[in-house]
């Protein structure tokens, strides 16, 4: 066995495509990281100055003028029971827009918000999909040339071959994807480190425990689609079903009813996230006068937990692995 | 303990297509390949030979029938008997974008062999210079030199070489031919799949010759052509000569200015003759030609539509 893996590492090392894919897998992320600590600088001195020019330009306008007397006359009207204390102009000038909040949009990086739904999470998608890539041309390209009848000749147990070549992918795609999104956190915290932005305890572990659990995603994405290009033979036909799947399913499911917990997409979000909220139909809460509000039906939010997750993708994974060995042990080889 | 490399019984393989019709590939084959020397195996195109060789290595699941190896039954046994066995199944089949000496490695890998291995075989097919190249920029017969280096990564015992010559140049057809003789010298039992009797006729000591995936004759390449029974004979008066011979009791047919005289053995001829005083300027042995064989051997058999009933029950030994 040890063999084979040397022997099938070698293989996938030295395939270009799969080169390809690994340096995509490298750039892509780097993009994302490179363009989200751009977007998130700190305004120049020049920019603030041009906002705070705008600022006065447009205080200048009759309008301006008539909002901000009004509010200095009636503050009451504008801001109700709480008439902030000291500075009302600044305050009336911040309540009609006149503020640099307003003319100097600033996107703070916080890490928390990119773990849940800023790039982080798109970097895990990025990842997964070029490691299913490269699992299924891994796959593809040797039935294309027609070497596995070759590989065959020099070693006939059909299972072995087939496990040596799924370890290798899966192994490739899980350390490589691990190391990518390692790397991508750790220099996200130093630049947010740097900025003296303040952190949240435990948040940097968090943020590495979800990659993590991403380049577990992108390692099981790699196994099936090469499990799943072992099964039919071919890499078009392997894509081709996922991204029938992928593009159809969520659609079909919501044309059915089917629960959405049932969505692949949704579980792959929760074992990324440690659980994900969703919506579906359920019973009406009660409130505590015991009348239940809004009819039988209403949409309610759940969690979907991440053990549900991953033993719904796992027990997908097991039937993709379970069908393409089975198929790889009995068909004939061309 | 049998003596047999290859050895089926009532190998049968079977293709369904989608609308379940069934297309008998090979029918109930009895084959037996003694251990040394070159057996050639041939038949026609779409007769089932590379589909039996195919089944032989695991590549393909036989319909019924059971298969040896060095007397170890197969599949079930190939892994323990695989080791000493090279094979070239079809067309060579590498990795494009490998070189021909990267795709060498990763066999050798696979079974542990060192890199002199990948060496020697490199330089016995004479690739050398050439197998740092891509396998894609190879010409046919480069590919067929790697495909037979590949084989030669194991030190087998047997060899099975489907079609090996194909799209060689006759440099190397001569080359590998000599080769495939040299090893048949040397001990090595050598499974030539072929169909160019020419081929077979020149290379191996025993044949079987398969049709429709039936076995319709196996045994020693001369007796398999029938060396030796039929001669051409040139003499100054042809009539006169055909009298002698017909009173000899040998049958003589007239063709273009010469005679095809039937005999056991060319010493009838020359005797009678010379006793008639008429002395011969030409005897030359008859065999068959590639085309005639196969038309006679195949006569009445249609591709594709073998099957249980219309097995002929030819065993191992002479043609019928």
């Amino acid at each position: 066995m040890n063999r084979l893996l040397r022997v099938e590492l070698t293989r996938v090392l030295c395939r270009r495509a799969v080169l390809v894919l690994l340096a995509a897998a490298i750039v892509v992320p780097a993009v994302i990281g490179v363009a989200r600590v751009l977007n998130t600088r700190e305004p120049s001195a020049e920019e603030v100055a041009r906002a705070e020019q705008l600022i006065a330009e447009e205080r200048d306008t009759r309008w301006a003028k008539r909002e901000l007397a009004s509010c200095q006359k009636d503050p009451a009207e504008y801001f109700g029971g709480d008439v902030p204390e000291g500075d009302l102009e600044q305050a009336c000038l911040e309540w009609i827009g006149l503020s640099l909040d307003n003319y100097l949009y600033v996107d703070r990086l916080e890490l928390a918000e990119e773990r849940d739904e800023g790039a982080g999470f798109a970097v895990v998608v990025v990842l997964a999909i070029l490691m299913m890539l490269a699992g299924t041309t891994f796959a593809g390209h040797d039935w294309a040339s027609g070497s596995v009848s070759n590989q065959l000749l020099f070693e006939p147990r059909r299972p072995l071959v087939w496990t040596a070549k799924g370890v290798v992918v899966t192994a490739v795609a899980g350390v490589f994807s691990a190391a990518v999104l390692t790397v991508y956190w750790l220099l996200l915290y130093a630049v947010v480190t740097a900025r003296d932005a303040g952190l949240g305890d435990g948040v940097l572990l968090d943020c590495l425990q979800s990659g993590w659990r991403g380049a577990g995603v992108a390692a099981a994405a790699a196994l099936a689609g090469y499990s799943l290009t072992m099964l039919f033979r071919s890499t078009v036909a392997a894509l081709g079903v996922l991204l029938a799947a992928s593009v159809a399913g969520g659609i079909v499911l919501a044309v059915l009813g089917v629960d959405p917990v049932w969505n692949p997409g949704l579980n792959i979000g929760a074992v990324i996230r440690d659980g994900m909220p969703y919506w579906t139909e359920g019973p009406c809460p009660n409130l505590d006068d015991g009348v239940t509000y809004g009819g039988d039906v209403c949409e309610v939010e759940k969690t979907l937990s991440l053990g549900r997750a991953v033993l719904f993708l796992g027990t997908m994974l097991v039937v993709f692995i379970a069908a393409s060995l089975a198929s790889f042990r009995r068909r004939d080889v061309p | 303990m049998s003596d047999l490399v290859i050895e089926t019984t009532g190998l049968r393989k079977e293709f369904s297509s989608v609308r379940g019709e069934k297309r008998v590939a090979v029918s109930d084959l009895d084959l037996a390949v003694p251990a040394g020397g070159v057996h050639g195996f041939l038949g026609p195109n779409g007769s089932g030979k590379t589909t039996t060789i195919r089944m032989l290595l695991g590549l393909a699941r036989p319909t019924r029938g059971t298969m040896r190896l060095f007397g170890q039954p197969v599949p079930e046994q190939l892994p323990h008997v695989i080791g000493r066995v090279g094979a070239v199944v079809e067309s060579p089949k590498f990795s494009p974008n490998f070189s021909g000496r990267r795709n060498l490695q990763l066999l050798a890998g696979a079974i542990g062999a060192p890199s002199s291995v990948v060496d020697s075989a490199i330089e016995t097919v004479k690739l050398g210079g050439r197998e740092k190249d891509r396998y894609k920029g190879y010409s046919l017969g480069m590919k067929q030199r790697l495909a037979i280096a590949a084989t030669l990564l194991k030190t087998p015992d047997l060899l099975i070489l489907d079609e090996p010559t194909n799209g060689l140049d006759p440099s190397g057809i001569r080359e590998i031919r000599e080769t495939i003789r040299d090893l048949g010298e040397s001990g090595v039992t050598v499974l030539l799949s072929s169909h160019i009797l020419a081929e077979v006729q020149q290379v191996c000591t025993s044949a079987t010759i398969i049709g429709n995936g039936r076995l319709l004759a196996s045994g020693r390449v001369d007796d398999l052509l029938g060396a030796g029974t039929a001669y051409r004979v040139v003499v100054p008066d042809p009539a006169a000569a055909a009298d002698v011979l017909a009173r000899a009791e040998l049958e003589v047919t007239p063709h273009e200015g010469t005679l095809h005289v039937e005999a056991e053995r060319p010493e009838e001829i020359t005797r009678a003759l010379g006793e008639a005083g008429i002395w011969l300027t030409e005897l030359t042995p008859l065999r068959a030609d590639l085309e005639s064989y196969f038309l006679r051997l195949t006569e009445g058999e249609q591709l594709g539509q073998g099957g249980q009933g219309g097995h002929d029950g030819h065993d191992n030994g002479a043609i019928a």
